[in-house]
This record gives C-alpha cells, sequence and structure tokens, in this order.
C-alpha cells in the first residue's frame, strides 16, 4: 500500500487511515499544520483515538446484535418468535435491555470487598476488547499488527479467569466462589491445548503475527481449495474449536454460570450496569474468539476480490461472513446440547485434548519438516 | 493438605430444585458429602383441610398436589371415596378416567423430560415438550375447562361428558406424539453429553429403593417389576393391553428411559380407548339430582353436595406418573371425612435422593433429582 | 474410560443438531407455535372455567352456591331488591363446583381470565360486574 512516500507492506488501520487522507489530497494540509505548531505526535494521538473509538463502536454494535441473534435464534428453534415488539422483529432489543439494566439500583452486597467488586466487571470487559487489537478484520483492518499477535491474544485470554476470579471471590457468595474457581481450573485447562494448536499453524506459518498467518492461507490448492489451515489441521481446527467453546465458556462447557447448579456463577451479585458489563463482555467474547478461530483456520480475510469494490471492504466482508458462521454454529450447538460436568470437561482438557494437541503438533512439525507442503 | 469442608445450603429459592426444596450440603469442594433434604416450604395442610371440607369439595383441592399431573389426584381420592360409599360408576365414565390419566402420565413425562434437559443445561426440549403439552392442555380445555387444575373426576363418575370431536382431537394429538417421540430421541437419547451425565449417575440398586419406599418409574428404573396398574388393577386397566416398562441399571439413564418407554405404553393406551369407547352415561345417576327448572345442560353432573358413607376407612392407591399415589381416607358416618392421609409419590421417592448422590457432585445431585421426578407440590401438601 | 462415551463420531450430538437444523428450517411440521399474547389470543374452549357470571333473570339468590364452595368465595349480598352472589375471586379455586351446584342453571363460569388486579377489594367481583341478561330467543 502505497501511504505519502513509502511502501508498507503489512499496513494496517492507520496506514488506512493515511491512505485514505491521502487519496482525498488533505493529509500533506493536516500533517503540515500540526508540523507548524511542531507537534506532529498529535495528529497520530488523533489518529489512533478515532481507530479504538471505530473498533470500540463496531464492538459494542456486533455485540448489542449478537445477543438480539442469540435469543432469537434460541427462539427460533424452539418453536418461538423471541423478541418482537422492540423494532422490527425485535431488532432493538438490546438497547431496550440496556436502558432497562441502567434503571436498575446497582447493588453491593454488604459483606462484599467493594473495590475488587466494582473493578472486577471493567477488567473482563477491558481485557476482552484489547483481544481485538491484533485481530484482522480486513486487508490493513487491524489495529496493530503485532509481530506476537498470537502470543498476545493467547496471554490477554488468560487475563478474563483472573478478573472472574475476582468478581467470584469479591461477591463473598459460596455460589460465585464456586463459579470463579470453576471458570480457573476450565480456562486454565484449557488455554494449554488452545495454545497448542494454534503453535501447530505457526509451525507451518513461521510467524506469530496474525496478518502473516492470514496471507498465508491465501491462494488455492488445485485451483478451487482455499488453502485454509482447516484442511490441512482437521485435527487441530477441531481441538482449536472446542477448546474455544471452553475458553469462552458457553454452553456446553459453560461452567462460570452454569445456571442451574450455582444460580448465575461468579456473576450471582452483581446487577445493574456491572451485570451489564459481564453481559457485553460474554458476548464480545464470542465474537471475538469467533475471529480468532476465522483467522487461524478459515482464512481470515481472504476470498476473491470482486471488481469495482475496494479489497479492504470486500475483505471485512468475508471476515464477517466467516465469523457470523461460527457464531452461529456455537449458538447451534448451545441450543442442543446439555452442559457436561466439570471433571468430565477437566478430565476431557487434560487427557484427551492435550495430548492430542501434542499429536497435533508433532503431526505439523513433522510435515513442515518432510517439506510436504 | 487440611481442608475444610463447606456448608452449601441449595434452596429453598434456587433455579433447579422445581420449586421450594431445600437442600443442605455438606460440600468438600465440589464433592457433596451428605446432603440432607429440607421439605415444608410448600405446605398448605392438605390434609387437614380433607377433614373440614365435604367429600365432593375436597377434590379440587386433590388438583393441588401434583398439579403437573392432576387427573391421577383425582381419581385416586374419588376412588377411596367410591369404595367407602359403594358408589357405581358406568363403564364410559371409568374410561373417560383412564383416557384422562394416560393423557397427563404422557404430560407429566414430558415436563419431566423438559425440566430435566433443562436441570443439565440444554434449554430446548422444555420447549419441545411444553409444545406438546399445550395440545394436550388444550383437549382437557375443552373436556373440562380448566388446563391444569381440573377437578374433572368426581364420585360417580366424571364431571362431564366427552365434547364433541374429542376423539378425533385425541387421534390427532396420538399421531403427533408418535412423530415427536423420535424427535425427542434423536435430540437426547444418544447425546454423548447427556449420556455421560447420566450413566452410572444416582444409582440406587432394587434392595435400597424398595427400602426407601421408592415407586413408580423410579422404582422401576431400579429393575424392579412393580406398577400397580399390574400388580393390583383397578378401573379398566385389566382389559387393556399395555406393559409396565422397566429398566434393570438403576441409574439416572434407566430412569429416564423407563418414562420415555412409559409415553408410548401411554399412547397405546390411549389408542386403545379411542377404538373402544364405549357409549353410556358419564356420571351414575341415581345420585342424581334433577335442576328444578330450566333445561338440563350437558355440563350439569346432577351429583350431590353432600352424602354420608358408612363409616370405616379405606386406602386406595394407584399408578400416578410420578408412582404409588394412595388416599387413606376415615370416615366416621359424617358428611365430611374423619381423616385423609396422603400417600404422596413424589414425597417418597425424594426419601431415597441422599442415598443416590453421596459422594456425587453438584451436577450430579441435580441430575439424579432432576429423574425422580418430583412436584414440590406432591411433597408438602 | 468410563468418563467419556466410547462414540469418538459424536453421531448422537450431530443427531440432535440435525433435529435441531430441522426447527431452525421448520422442516416438517415444525412451526412456531406460540402467539404473541396480548396482540393476539388463543381461542378458548366453550367449557373454559374462567370469570363467573350470574344470569340476572335465573338466580334466586338461594345459597347454595354458597355453601358448596369449598373455598368460601361466595358471599349472597343483596343487591337492588333482589339477591345476588358476590365472588371473591382472589379466595377461587376455579373449580367450577358452584356451577354444578346451581339448581337453577343461573350460574356459568365465562371465558374471562385476565383477572389481575392493583388490589385485593377489586378482585370482589359483586353483582353489579358479573350479572348479566340471557338473550331470549324462541
Amino acid at each position: 500500500m502505497w501511504t505519502g512516500d513509502k511502501m508498507i507492506t503489512n499496513p494496517n488501520a492507520y496506514d488506512l487511515i493515511v491512505a485514505i487522507l491521502n487519496a482525498i489530497g488533505v493529509y500533506n494540509i493536516i500533517l503540515g499544520f500540526f508540523q507548524d505548531l511542531g507537534m506532529e505526535y498529535i495528529l497520530r494521538v488523533i489518529i489512533v483515538l478515532v481507530i479504538i473509538a471505530v473498533l470500540l463502536v463496531f464492538v459494542l454494535l456486533t455485540v448489542m446484535f449478537l445477543s438480539w441473534l442469540e435469543r432469537k435464534m434460541f427462539a427460533v428453534v424452539q418453536s418461538r418468535y423471541g423478541p418482537m415488539v422492540t423494532g422490527p422483529r425485535g431488532l432493538f432489543q438490546p438497547i431496550a435491555d440496556g436502558i432497562k439494566l441502567l434503571g436498575k439500583e446497582d447493588i453491593i452486597p454488604a459483606k462484599a470487598d467493594r473495590w475488587i467488586f466494582t473493578l472486577a466487571p471493567f477488567v473482563v470487559f477491558v481485557s476482552v476488547l484489547l483481544v481485538f487489537i491484533p485481530l484482522p478484520f480486513g486487508r490493513s483492518l487491524i489495529v496493530s499488527d503485532l509481530k506476537v499477535g498470537l502470543l498476545y491474544i493467547i496471554a490477554i485470554s488468560a487475563v478474563t479467569p483472573i478478573s472472574i476470579l475476582l468478581a467470584g471471590w469479591a461477591s463473598n457468595n459460596k455460589y460465585s466462589l464456586m463459579g470463579a474457581i470453576r471458570a480457573v481450573a476450565q480456562d486454565i485447562s484449557y488455554t494449554i491445548p488452545l495454545a497448542i494448536t494454534a503453535i501447530a499453524v505457526v509451525v507451518f506459518v513461521g510467524s506469530l503475527s496474525t496478518v502473516d498467518i492470514v496471507n498465508a492461507q491465501s491462494g488455492y490448492w488445485f485451483g478451487f481449495i482455499p488453502k485454509w489451515f482447516i484442511f490441512l489441521q482437521p485435527l487441530g481446527f477441531i481441538l482449536f474449536l472446542i477448546a474455544c467453546i471452553a475458553e469462552m465458556g458457553r454452553i456446553p462447557f459453560d461452567f462460570q454460570e452454569s445456571e442451574q447448579e450455582l444460580v448465575a456463577g461468579f456473576f450471582t451479585e452483581y446487577s445493574g450496569m456491572k451485570f451489564a458489563m459481564f453481559f457485553l463482555a460474554e458476548y464480545a467474547h464470542l465474537f471475538a474468539v469467533s475471529g480468532i478461530i476465522v483467522t487461524i483456520f478459515l482464512g481470515g480475510w481472504t476470498g476473491p476480490a470482486l471488481p469495482f469494490i475496494p479489497f479492504e471492504l470486500t475483505s471485512l466482508i468475508y471476515f464477517m461472513i466467516k465469523t457470523y458462521a461460527v457464531i452461529f454454529f456455537a449458538m447451534w450447538l448451545r441450543d442442543t446440547v446439555p452442559r457436561v460436568r466439570i471433571d468430565q470437561l477437566l478430565n476431557l482438557g487434560w487427557k484427551i485434548m492435550i495430548p492430542l494437541a501434542l499429536l497435533n503438533l508433532l503431526l505439523a512439525a513433522f510435515v513442515v519438516t518432510a517439506g510436504v507442503i | 493438605m487440611e481442608t475444610e469442608t463447606l456448608l452449601l445450603n441449595m434452596g429453598p429459592v434456587h433455579p433447579s430444585t422445581h420449586g421450594v426444596l431445600r437442600f443442605k450440603l455438606r460440600m468438600d469442594g465440589e464433592i457433596i458429602r451428605d446432603c440432607q433434604v429440607v421439605v415444608g416450604y410448600l405446605h398448605r395442610g392438605t390434609e387437614k383441610l380433607g377433614e373440614m371440607k365435604t367429600y365432593l369439595q375436597f377434590v379440587p383441592y386433590t388438583d393441588r398436589l401434583d398439579y403437573i399431573a392432576a387427573m391421577p389426584n383425582n381419581y385416586s381420592y374419588v376412588k377411596a371415596v367410591e369404595e367407602l360409599a359403594g358408589i357405581e360408576v358406568p363403564l364410559r365414565a371409568e374410561y373417560i378416567r383412564v383416557l384422562v390419566m394416560e393423557l397427563n402420565r404422557i404430560v407429566n413425562h414430558l415436563v419431566f423430560m423438559g425440566s430435566l434437559l433443562l436441570d443439565l443445561g440444554a434449554s430446548t426440549m422444555i420447549m419441545y415438550g411444553f409444545r406438546e403439552r399445550e395440545k394436550a392442555l388444550q383437549l382437557y380445555e375443552s373436556l373440562c375447562g380448566a388446563r391444569m387444575t381440573f377437578n374433572y373426576i368426581r364420585p360417580g363418575g366424571v364431571r362431564e361428558d366427552l365434547p364433541d370431536g374429542f376423539i378425533p382431537k385425541l387421534r390427532e394429538f396420538i399421531k403427533d406424539m408418535e412423530k415427536r417421540i423420535p424427535d425427542y430421541e434423536d435430540l437426547i437419547n444418544g447425546n454423548e453429553i447427556f449420556l455421560m451425565r447420566m450413566k452410572n449417575i444416582g444409582v440406587i440398586n432394587a434392595e435400597e429403593a424398595i427400602n426407601s419406599g421408592m415407586t413408580g418409574p423410579s422404582l422401576r428404573g431400579s429393575g424392579v417389576d412393580y406398577d400397580i396398574r399390574k400388580v393390583e388393577p383397578y378401573s379398566i386397566y385389566p382389559d387393556l393391553d399395555f406393559k409396565a416398562c422397566m429398566r434393570s441399571e438403576c441409574d439416572s439413564l434407566a430412569r429416564y428411559l423407563v418414562r420415555v418407554d412409559e409415553m408410548r405404553e401411554s399412547l397405546h393406551i390411549l389408542e386403545q380407548i379411542a377404538d373402544t369407547m364405549p357409549e353410556g352415561k358419564f356420571i351414575n345417576q341415581r345420585y342424581g339430582m334433577a335442576p328444578t327448572t330450566g333445561a338440563p345442560t350437558a355440563v350439569m353432573s346432577f351429583f350431590p353436595r353432600i352424602f354420608t358413607p358408612r363409616a370405616g376407612e379405606v386406602y386406595s392407591r394407584i399408578e400416578a406418573p410420578k408412582g404409588e399415589l394412595g388416599f387413606y381416607v376415615a370416615s366416621d358416618g359424617t358428611t365430611k371425612p374423619y381423616r385423609v392421609k396422603i400417600r404422596s409419590p413424589s414425597f417418597c421417592n425424594l426419601v431415597a435422593l441422599p442415598k443416590m448422590v453421596a459422594g456425587l457432585k453438584i451436577p450430579d445431585l441435580i441430575a439424579a433429582f432432576g429423574t425422580i421426578d418430583v412436584v414440590l407440590g406432591d411433597v408438602d401438601r | 474410560m468410563a468418563w467419556i462415551s466410547k462414540d469418538w463420531a459424536m453421531t448422537g450430538i450431530i443427531k440432535g443438531l440435525i433435529v435441531t437444523m430441522k426447527h431452525i428450517l421448520q422442516i416438517g411440521n415444525r412451526k412456531t407455535v406460540t402467539v404473541q399474547y396480548p396482540y393476539e389470543r388463543m381461542k378458548l374452549a366453550p367449557r373454559f372455567r374462567g370469570r363467573h357470571a350470574v344470569d340476572e333473570d335465573a338466580c334466586i339468590g338461594c345459597g347454595i352456591c354458597e355453601s358448596t364452595c369449598p373455598n368460601s368465595t361466595i358471599r349472597i349480598v343483596k343487591y337492588g331488591t333482589r339477591w345476588f352472589p358476590e365472588f371473591n375471586l382472589g379466595m377461587c379455586l376455579f373449580c367450577g363446583l358452584c356451577v354444578d351446584a346451581c339448581p337453577m342453571n343461573a350460574l356459568k363460569m365465562s371465558g374471562g381470565y385476565e383477572l389481575a388486579d392493583y388490589t385485593r377489594e377489586s378482585l370482589v367481583y359483586g353483582p353489579e360486574r358479573i350479572l348479566f341478561k340471557k338473550e331470549v330467543n324462541e
């Protein structure tokens, strides 16, 4: 991509904005204005803030849409209508819910640890939002192409159980505590197979950068099979998918909440806006993790270019279609299966997933070393 | 390492205690060391109410015991009163009674399947169960005007005759159910996660089950072939072709599968009844009193409000969907019973729960509790 | 290895997924069955036992319904020049025994079922709210 005076191979959203400003011919004027003041960095900060604002709005809108989609799909599966009254087919139901939650009393239990209790929902939400930073939504639609993108994602995902533990512990409620302990046990045992299967992909790509991973998946085998890693590593994909669903904490692995056992798990005591934060974080997490699955195994934003439409836009559409396919599967699964038991989950994680993940890594290493691909 | 046991108080307000049941659990981490069932949060003094109401007036109260399946409650009490007072029942009335009771068994097992799966975290089945239940409830509504608390069976017969077009609608329901049950089986029975949660969980062997007083499908899941419809036949059951469903695995899955099989058997019974429903009176009119003016309508049952059976005592028991439902009615020759004692299946089956769950985990407690199919109105009375 | 099913292909879950997919696509009589309640209502059976209604001409105020009621819901009150039953629906079981006991066939239960109210007093349905006149169609 050509931005001003130099060529950038892996552009990110910042470069995209600069390129757009260049294309309409205002970048140099603005840059000149700030250079005259001797404060060029302010322009950089403004552009970054714009990117953050766009990302935040995009994620929140997606989250609202997802919460509607989930309820609607649940309803359709169960021969019901679901939300119908607010807006067309109840599309504005999340807004109504949000207003309702804002109006609710914000209760902090008397025996709770006030600081940590208040902090926990924000930590959850921020840690989920941070996952989006190295996530490529489309060509050059990435906040920052970190060289250690995949490692960063796995590391940031590991913050979520800490915040859940904070919430569960601070609530001073037995159910919350048990939910939190379960969540931590579950996240620890599933981050490992998650990381190992991700490493197997890294072995093929040779880079932790998410953009490199996506680029490695462009092109076709025999002219029609896209070079997605799902075809290279079906076992790895299944393991990654299961680990991701466990990481998201959705049925059949929703132990952090396990409504029928632990009332509402770690957020039993939360109400009002704090509850809404957990709620938003849950769906943001669903979106983020689906995006990661798409990026690593389903070719990210790659796809055939269409004429007359900038590939930045087409790639975004490809990415969203794939992500919604994964989300659809997660919701579909949620509608169908019951919850497994916590010890069965841990058994599955440690005794099956991790050995299989290691086997998958071994296969990947063997294939790469033998030079088959 | 030294660890503490955690006293967890589950209920009476908890999502999966099916109402207001309370478990006092001594937990070692996730493992249940000791489970104590505390009942009585829904106690309404129904037995005492029985002593204060006339024989007829008490019938609507029996609806409130097991409100998921109220017809067997009605019938069991009415059967006791009929034995006490020596009331003859027309054949058609008996057929209608068995019809509504078997329909209620299906309704009960649909709710059972739904709530069990809901307890396990799969919330789709309960909607499917309620979707079919709604059709049965509409049948009830057209039959007696109420959907859950019927007050339909009464001494001498039933309240009203079948409405026009009831049998065709019933056949439609049977046909529909026969198509739906394979759907449920596809959805649930083969599901690996469901099997993981149910197999070898909540095991209770036949001897312990009998000693705890378990009856009904829960007992038959433990391999005891004990169905009151077979061992002590009542009403028209001797003329009907059905089998008592039984499984010998003794675990939660067996108790679940017994109920699925029972639904099929009940559909079979319903089919037979729809084919052989005799004509005749729906209530014994010897006890009737014609209204003084106005044309009598089909709605009228003509049964006297007050009658006095002989002094004596009777214990009548039937196979309710949840187990043996017994009514002990003692009369002192007045218009009201001297004593009514209800032997409710939910309460007696609940006794076995602590034995099932010792050493298991909370999710297993939920699963095992779901499979013994308890209604709190029936437990606390 | 008792903790995991031997069926590694997870065919059971796939079967379940197929069932739910059939519902999503609404194949073969798996349509939406609920109704949008306040906007549309289901049809009630003619025998539905809802709010009581008393035929103004037929009722003689005898009080048999009062004595039949298991829950002391009914009270006979004076309305105008005649006596009529008054129903405290907060206590009513909707069992229908009063309807069966009425010797004049004056009492019936209508299809009214939206009976929620703000106060207990407004649940007491006096004669002014339950009386109706039977249409004479000879």
